[in-house]
């Protein structure tokens, strides 16, 4: 996990009006907080470099070619759970994954439309890692709240799917 | 759901996939770079926007609220219907998603804490206060490789 880095106000304010909208503008953002432009664009730019913000666009349901989401528990072999777990983390389908303590020591999150690509996806892609003994699939039925605001910022990967 | 006739088209999911990969490119650049006029591009965006299907938005990290500790909750529900607990559980701040599901358990939680100290004031005054939870299985984060999520339920512009 990363560690926790001292934000002050000013980056907090800054982070909740760009989290609202992005494509405000730097000038709109210093009069609306106080402070100069040049200070807003560099604080952006430093929020950026330390992984802390990433602007990005986030589509609804109706527009996207994928919309259920499934939970792939998986029972990796645990002197191989990091390398397991950055394999499950390659493969394009699937949008995270955490390295857990618990019955099972990975878990994917991935966006499917069709049933027949999550059996894939986990059934065939993920299963045939060496090391994967077991993987067990459950599929969000309701989502009744959730924050795509808030994530762990890793390295840009442009997915095809909307 | 009472936007079903919104389509998109090509022009849109381009649009679209600029500002996926910057989303504080100017109308002008991304008008450069599809072969489109600025105020196409403004336009298509707004209309986007005002049907609730687009938000380009700063995505923060955990780190950057402090947050320390991800765990999944996988919850098994007894004498109580299922979406209700979901929804007591979805008014504490630490739940920042929950969805109901199928299989073993009946619900699925990812919770955010600042760091483990908070645990037991979490498990013992949070969870113990919703009744209808027969089990809590907890998978405590010990590193995220990937995490990427571009959809998302909508919320509309209030």
């Amino acid at each position: 996990m990363k560690a926790a880095i001292q934000l002050d106000d000013l980056d907090r304010q800054l982070i909740e009006l760009l989290a609202k909208d992005a494509r405000v503008s730097n000038r709109r953002i210093a009069t609306e907080l106080g402070v100069t432009e040049g200070t807003v664009r560099g604080r952006i730019k430093r929020l950026q470099q330390d992984g802390l913000i990433s602007f990005t666009a986030i589509t609804g349901l109706q527009m996207a070619r994928k919309s259920q989401l499934a939970f792939i528990r998986v029972q990796a072999e645990v002197e191989h759970t990091r390398e397991i777990a950055r394999k499950i983390s390659e493969l394009p389908p699937v949008n995270a994954v955490l390295v857990s303590m618990g019955s099972f020591n990975i878990i994917a999150m991935t966006l499917f439309e069709e049933l027949d690509e999550l059996v894939e996806i986990a059934s065939d892609q993920i299963l045939s890692i060496p090391g994967v003994h077991h993987v067990e699939t459950s599929i969000a039925v309701k989502t009744m709240k959730y924050n795509a605001r808030i994530a762990r910022i890793t390295e840009a990967r442009i997915t095809e799917d909307d | 759901m009472t936007k079903i006739d919104f389509t998109f088209d090509e022009t849109d999911r381009q649009i679209v996939g600029e500002l996926r990969a910057n989303g504080r490119a100017t109308n002008q650049q991304i008008a450069e770079r599809l072969g489109l006029t600025a105020t196409t591009v403004s336009s298509r965006i707004k209309r986007m926007e005002d049907a609730d299907q687009l938000r380009v938005v700063a995505v923060s990290d955990f780190a950057a609220h402090g947050f320390e500790v991800l765990i999944q909750l996988a919850i098994e529900v007894d004498n109580r219907p299922a979406s209700q607990v979901a929804q007591e559980l979805a008014a504490f701040d630490e739940v920042f998603a929950i969805h109901l599901v199928t299989g073993r358990y009946d619900i699925d939680a990812l919770v955010v804490l600042h760091d483990f100290s908070e645990i037991s004031s979490f498990m013992l005054d949070r969870l113990s206060s919703v009744s209808g939870i027969r089990s809590i299985t907890p998978s405590i984060a010990v590193d995220i490789p990937r995490y990427q999520f571009e959809v998302a339920p909508i919320e509309a512009r209030t």
